[in-house]
């Protein structure tokens, strides 16, 4: 069974939140403006934002003993 | 116990039972293509195309029954992250992302994109905000995670109550859409099959809930996905000599933009949300260029509420439930945004192909001279054209919203068949997500209405008797709604998404991200979101105010958002065990919240030996 330590949940939140505003504000910003100026918007970013958010929260968990045991 | 091996639980031979679907599905086509060869009349290759996959769909789902309530509810937490996100993926789109936007592209060009950017951006939002979470906690519905994450029954029956009206308008537009694809394939009222569409779409879920709905639902899906697929290759490959129409699509767009020079360039005011509606609507906006029917700050709003609406949506929240845990849950979030983008880029390019079919066949023609399959569209009441004026102008012609999925194949003189194809894959898309939000509906009124209250926890038949019971009175009343709500089931859609964002995105978003939030904070938050949506909706269609009534949710949301922090700052702290637990939920490791609990409880009522 793979727990982590009560003392490292401060600093597995403070990642994962870091690791949620960095990969959504920056796609946010991209989705709201870039409509308004571009005529095309290319939807490929949505898909980088995902695959980027899911590989780096794994290593967070992993960092911090928090992941599964799969 | 620890997580469960995946390797342990998933099905290894899941791969090999759909590829028996998919050449199932394919040898039908075949033989209805063969049929229509030899002259079978039209009506019966139409039944068999949309008789072939409901069967297909129903046979599934009937060979997944289950007496489980974790089977029921959650399809025994096994299913693979390709599959939830296939199923995740066609069930955000439903009948209003095949039939409807592929319209909305054709009518208003680039101004649909607010739809398509808000659903893809909604599903990013909801991998990323809640779904893992909500599968840590592993409860079955919305208003079951929340009443455990604030230990409130107060909660949980307000929060059943507010989610009961988004869950009904998708209903109702989904039924509508599933209706409108089979009454084409069996040039039968609408009424009447909006009957049959909710009665078929119980009864492939009625047996396992979940288990039968994920399964039949990836059946669905893939129906769908070939159904678009199939038309849209084969128009790219004769147009651009590539079989990929999300990327060649913008070579003709660019003829497009010549062709199209001659029309004049409206520009809507920034509050205007001028979308095509049901039936025929005229073709009067250039395709590339901007904001001629929707304004800038009305795309930007419809984006937004479109990306809450999603991310919010109570019958897709269902859904990370069922995945072997919170990595699994994850990556099928990254399949699905994968799906919905492929599917969201060949929407427009099916829009395009027809746009371009029509300007270089139709348009400029004399009045008499018009090519066969504009005629036949016609005469199925897809297509119209104004007959003054020697030739005809694009200004000049209509075109049924719904209908330009299946009319591509007619433009392009493929077999009727592919038409037919095509419809079936709307249906498919429209059943998927009617099914989802009844499941949703019913499990919402068994587990937090009828064994939400009891002290003790119910049996395990118990709870599935109820639910089935659920189910078959949620059924009639989307058979009701379908037929007496009058409204564009697309409205009806954007409505329910103006829901979802702002009474439940804005809670459930709090409940995780800010440890403050309490229970009065929530109910304050649902309450208010729902009544500032239906009071913005309710003042917009009285003509009261500007603001578009599919607009409501930028109203609603942050109203439910200011609603939940000031009231949960006026309430006293939550207890540190509702903090602790809400840190429990935001670690992916550990056992599921829902299950260890029940785990517990069965310890504690086992007989001693």
């Amino acid at each position: 069974m793979v727990m982590i330590e009560w003392s490292e949940h401060k600093a597995y939140w403070r990642n994962t939140k870091t690791q949620m505003l960095t990969s959504l504000v920056p796609f946010l910003l991209v989705l709201v403006v870039l409509p308004l100026y571009a005529e095309v918007l290319n939807s490929m970013r949505v898909l980088v934002t995902i695959a980027v958010f899911v590989n780096r929260q794994d290593a967070i968990d992993h960092s911090h003993g928090a992941h599964e045991d799969i | 116990m620890a997580a469960t091996s995946r390797a342990g639980l998933v099905n290894p031979r899941l791969g090999t039972y759909f590829g028996i679907f998919a050449s199932a599905l394919a040898a039908l086509v075949l033989m209805a293509l063969m049929l229509e060869q030899l002259g079978v009349s039209d009506a019966a290759v139409r039944l068999v195309m949309l008789c072939g996959p409901i069967g297909l769909y129903a046979a599934i789902g009937l060979l997944a029954p289950t007496r489980e309530a974790q089977d029921y509810f959650a399809c025994g937490r096994r299913v693979p992250a390709v599959f939830n996100g296939l199923v995740l993926a066609i069930g955000a789109l439903g009948g209003a992302g095949f039939l409807a936007l592929t319209g909305a592209y054709f009518v208003v060009g680039y101004d649909a994109l607010c739809i398509s950017l808000g659903i893809s951006a909604g599903l990013v939002f909801m991998g990323v905000l809640l779904a893992p979470f909500l599968r840590k906690s592993g409860d079955y519905t919305v208003p079951s995670y929340l009443s455990r994450r604030f230990e409130s029954r107060t909660l949980r029956v307000v929060a059943a109550a507010v989610l009961t009206v988004p869950l009904l308008l998708l209903l109702a537009a989904e039924a509508r859409f599933a209706a409108y694809a089979s009454a084409r394939l069996t040039r039968q009222p609408e009424e009447a099959m909006a009957l049959v569409v909710v009665v078929c779409a119980t009864a492939m879920v009625l047996a396992g809930g979940m288990r039968s709905h994920t399964w039949s639902g990836s059946a669905k899906a893939m129906a769908a996905l070939i159904a678009l697929a199939v038309p849209a290759t084969i128009v790219a490959l004769m147009l651009t000599n590539l079989p990929l129409p999300q990327i060649t699509h913008g070579n003709t767009l660019r003829v497009l933009t010549k062709i199209e020079r001659g029309l004049p360039i409206l520009t809507a005011p920034p509050l205007v949300f001028d979308f095509p509606g049901q039936g025929l609507e005229p073709l009067a906006k250039r395709f590339i260029h901007a904001f001629g029917g929707i304004g800038s700050v009305a795309f930007v709003l419809t984006l937004l509420t479109a990306l809450a609406g999603i991310a919010g949506s109570p019958s897709l929240l269902m859904r990370p439930g069922s995945t072997p845990g919170v990595h699994e849950a994850r990556k099928s979030f990254g399949w699905a945004v994968l799906i919905a983008g492929v599917v969201l880029l060949t929407l427009p390019a099916v829009a395009i192909y027809l746009r371009v079919l029509l300007l270089e066949q139709v348009v400029g023609q004399p009045i008499d001279r018009l090519p066969a399959w504009f005629l036949t569209l016609r005469d199925l009441g897809v297509a119209s054209v104004d007959p003054t004026g020697p030739t005809v102008r694009l200004v000049n012609i209509s075109f049924d919203r719904d209908a330009v999925l299946f009319a591509l194949s007619y433009a392009a003189g493929f077999p009727q068949v592919l038409a037919y194809l095509a419809l079936a894959g709307g249906l498919a898309a429209a059943l998927l997500a009617l099914a989802s939000a009844l499941l949703a509906s019913a499990a919402i009124v068994s587990e937090d209405v009828v064994h939400g209250l009891r002290a003790e926890p119910a049996s395990e038949t118990a709870r599935v008797l109820a639910a089935r019971g659920a189910l078959g009175g949620i059924a009639l009343v989307a058979v009701w709604l379908a037929i007496a709500a009058p409204a564009d089931p697309l409205r009806l859609f954007l409505w329910s998404l103006a829901y979802s964002g702002s009474a439940v995105f804005p809670v459930l978003l709090l409940s995780i991200w800010w440890k403050r939030t309490t229970a009065w904070g929530a109910i304050a938050g649902l309450i208010a979101g729902l009544v500032a949506t239906t009071a913005a909706i309710l003042l917009s269609e009285a003509g009261v105010w500007t603001l578009p009534s599919v607009l409501a949710g930028a109203i609603g949301l942050p109203i439910g958002m200011a609603a939940t922090i000031a009231t949960s700052m006026l309430t006293p702290q939550p207890s540190q065990h509702i903090v602790a637990m809400l840190q429990e939920i935001r670690v992916p490791g550990g056992e599921t919240l829902y299950d260890r609990e029940l785990r517990l409880q069965r310890l504690k009522t086992r007989p001693v030996a």
